[in-house]
């Protein structure tokens, strides 16, 4: 049972190894972890468009407020972003998918109207490696976070009908949709659809009727006057498609002497119909009597924060659901200040 | 008769008192952490300066140095919207034949309508709050009139005596390799939206070898303050957002014992905020749950600048704030003595 002083520091020496061996493999998982905790990504986001002036999905948002929520929300993540602007040209769009392969960032945020576009971008991209996170539009085998312009739409036929039941019960009451109707390349039909749906399913009685501003609030006196006119005696409730819309109507109104009749309800809640404490725009707390009750929010000023911590969990093989949407709400004078606090009362 | 009788005073009084304004306020202890101090509390982090802590910071005195800190108070300088500052001189004296007696003294006045957080300005324990609820628990709609607060006031406050550490943001920045300046000031200042965080607040304070204290006013420069002084050219840039400290630094700072966070931006925290759903998060954590004041639009440059040249973060604080009963805030005079 003696051991010989060569044997025993034989047997020091394996131990010390194990023991080395072990140290170097907690080591080796604990920088590991540190080069996990300080990855700095890098995330493409590819805007539909950043041309000055021009709104977006049927809302009076510009690509420029977009591309500021994603730079806003980055900070609060380890990701470097790289931008782009697709500038609503499939040719562009696929060039600046190839440039992001060129700089082998490690996500893809993808928003482009164009199907035929989109799916050269996932192949290029699938074949690159990158993984693609898409807006608004689906692109093939990517996670898509979206507006839902149908649950939109009927948050306001809903609040238009919750307003007409609690005030005008029993008087004769219509309905009217102005905006642009037509606009399916921003899906403003699913918005009128969803607006549609609620107010026959809650006020089956009243007759509904579209007006095409095809895009020019300027529009709106002529053709909304002329509704009201021909319907004198009745209670009116607007849904407009968009903001700059619905204070148009608020305006048309106002001309026509039917503030008494006529509620509106717009979409979007951008800075036409929301501002800071000193702003006195039309949805304030200060302003609870207005005839516009409210407007739908679309938060695409808030996208990026919205968007970057699925892009996270992408980069971390986490799994993203398939489709993501908006968190839509009915932004009112009540609640304005709390969906949108100011930031000019300090 | 008699039982019946008090059966109906008594559900009268209950019927009364769910009525009255003291149920519609919100259970303050649930909101609010209470003050170290105790419940009678009015005063928040003053209290830690105390004559240990100022004679302590009186050492910081070595050159007799005196740094200005403040910006002077002149009608045009960068408010918000229902905000004013207006000057009117009385000089009627002036008029021939208005001067008083043999001697002919003549004499003028101002009259200075103005706001109380305008200029160099001091944030008390009264001006945020969470609901109804303010420092130390207190449920302010029980203490307001059409005047002023009857409680938190700012003639609680104990002396501002104390010790400053400037942290010089933008050096920080810069020596980071993450400086993201705005073209529209003269001089390097961090862009709007840029959050300072715990990390950046521990690497300015490494720069000097400066370790904070109980008691210490911490007085960050960003460089947005240049903007201030072009006012009014660039007042709406000024107001346009700022950069500032975090939540997380934010609360390390309370965590650190301060009795002041001052700035060079109109608001200490970043704007646009890290959540866009949070109003003044910043406030909050500072003010309304550990009572320390914020000082915003400070002068940090010329200390900046002389804590690069004396190789010292730190100074002697030479603060005055006017005991304005029942105010939320008001204008300050500040000077750092080296």
């Amino acid at each position: 049972m003696s051991t010989t002083p060569t044997g025993l520091s034989g047997r020091r020496r394996r131990r010390v190894r194990r023991w080395l061996a072990v140290v170097l493999l907690l080591a080796a998982l604990a920088a590991s972890a540190t080069a996990e905790a300080q990855r700095q990504w890098v995330v493409a986001f590819a805007n539909v468009t950043e041309e000055p002036g021009v709104t977006v999905e049927g809302t009076g948002f510009t690509g420029a407020e977009i591309r500021e929520s994603f730079k806003l929300a980055a900070r609060q993540f380890p990701i470097d972003l790289v931008l782009y602007d697709n500038q609503r040209n499939d040719a562009k769009a696929v060039a600046n998918a190839e440039a992001a392969i060129g700089r082998k960032v490690d996500l893809y945020i993808a928003y482009h109207r164009g199907p035929a576009a989109n799916a050269t971008i996932a192949q290029k991209l699938k074949a690159a490696g990158i993984p693609v996170l898409a807006i608004n539009e689906p692109v093939p085998g990517a996670p898509l976070y979206t507006l839902d312009n149908a649950a939109a739409g009927r948050l306001a036929g809903e609040a238009l009908a919750q307003f007409a039941g609690r005030t005008w019960a029993n008087q004769p009451t219509v309905a009217v949709v102005i905006g642009r109707i037509a606009a399916a390349s921003e899906r403003v039909p699913e918005r009128v659809q969803g607006v549609t749906d609620a107010l026959r399913a809650r006020l089956p009685a009243a007759r509904l009727t579209t007006l095409d501003t095809q895009g020019n609030p300027a529009q709106v006196t002529s053709l909304l006057g002329a509704f009201l006119a021909a319907q004198p005696g009745k209670k009116v409730l607007v849904a407009a498609t968009d903001d700059a819309t619905a204070l148009a109507a608020k305006s048309a109104i106002e001309s026509a002497g039917r503030t008494r009749d006529a509620v509106i309800v717009g979409q979007g809640v951008d800075r036409n119909i929301h501002g800071g404490a000193n702003d006195r725009k039309e949805l304030d707390p200060s302003n609870r009597g207005s005839i516009v009750l409210g407007s739908v929010a679309f938060y695409l000023d808030r996208m990026g924060y919205e968007v970057l911590p699925l892009a996270v969990k992408v980069l971390r093989g986490e799994p993203v659901p398939p489709r993501t949407v908006t968190p839509h709400k009915l932004v009112t004078a009540a609640n304005v200040f709390v969906e949108y606090p100011p930031s000019d009362m300090n | 008769m008699v039982r019946t009788a008090l059966v109906a005073i008594g559900v009268l009084l209950v019927v009364l008192s769910l009525g009255s304004p003291a149920f519609a306020q919100s259970d303050c202890s649930k909101i609010v952490p209470a003050s170290p101090w105790g419940p009678n509390d009015q005063t928040g982090a003053t209290n830690r300066v105390t004559a240990a802590v100022t004679k302590a910071a009186a050492a910081e005195i070595q050159t007799g140095k005196v740094i200005t800190m403040s910006y002077p108070l002149v009608d045009g300088v960068p408010l918000f919207g229902s905000r004013f500052t207006k000057t009117i001189l009385t000089a009627t004296s002036l008029a021939p034949g208005a001067s008083y007696g043999e001697n002919e003294l003549t004499y003028m006045e101002d009259t200075w309508l103005s706001q109380s957080h305008v200029g160099t300005h001091l944030d008390g324990m009264g001006h945020i709050g969470r609901k109804d609820c303010y420092y130390n628990q207190t449920p302010m709609g029980k203490f307001i009139n059409q005047n002023n607060m009857t409680k938190l006031g700012l003639e609680h406050l104990k002396s501002f005596a104390t010790r400053g550490v400037v942290i010089d943001a933008v050096k920080v920045f810069q020596a980071a390799n993450k400086f993201k300046g705005n073209s529209a000031c003269k001089k390097p200042c961090l862009e709007k939206g840029t959050v300072i965080t715990k990390a950046d607040l521990e690497a300015g304070l490494k720069m000097y070898n400066v370790t904070l204290r109980e008691g210490d006013i911490v007085v960050i420069h960003t460089g947005w303050g240049d903007l201030f002084e072009q006012f009014p050219a660039q007042n709406a840039v000024y107001n346009s957002g700022a950069p500032g400290i975090g939540k997380e630094a934010a609360t390390w700072l309370a965590s650190q014992k301060v009795v002041a966070v001052g700035v060079d931006t109109w608001v200490v925290e970043v704007i646009p905020g890290e959540n866009p759903k949070e109003a003044f998060a910043v406030h909050n954590i500072l003010i309304t749950d550990n009572g320390i004041h914020i000082i915003e639009n400070v002068r940090t440059d010329l200390i900046a600048a002389e804590a690069a040249s004396s190789k010292r973060a730190t100074f002697f604080v030479n603060m005055t704030v006017p005991k304005a009963v029942g105010l939320t805030g008001n204008f300050v005079a500040i000077d750092g003595i080296q």
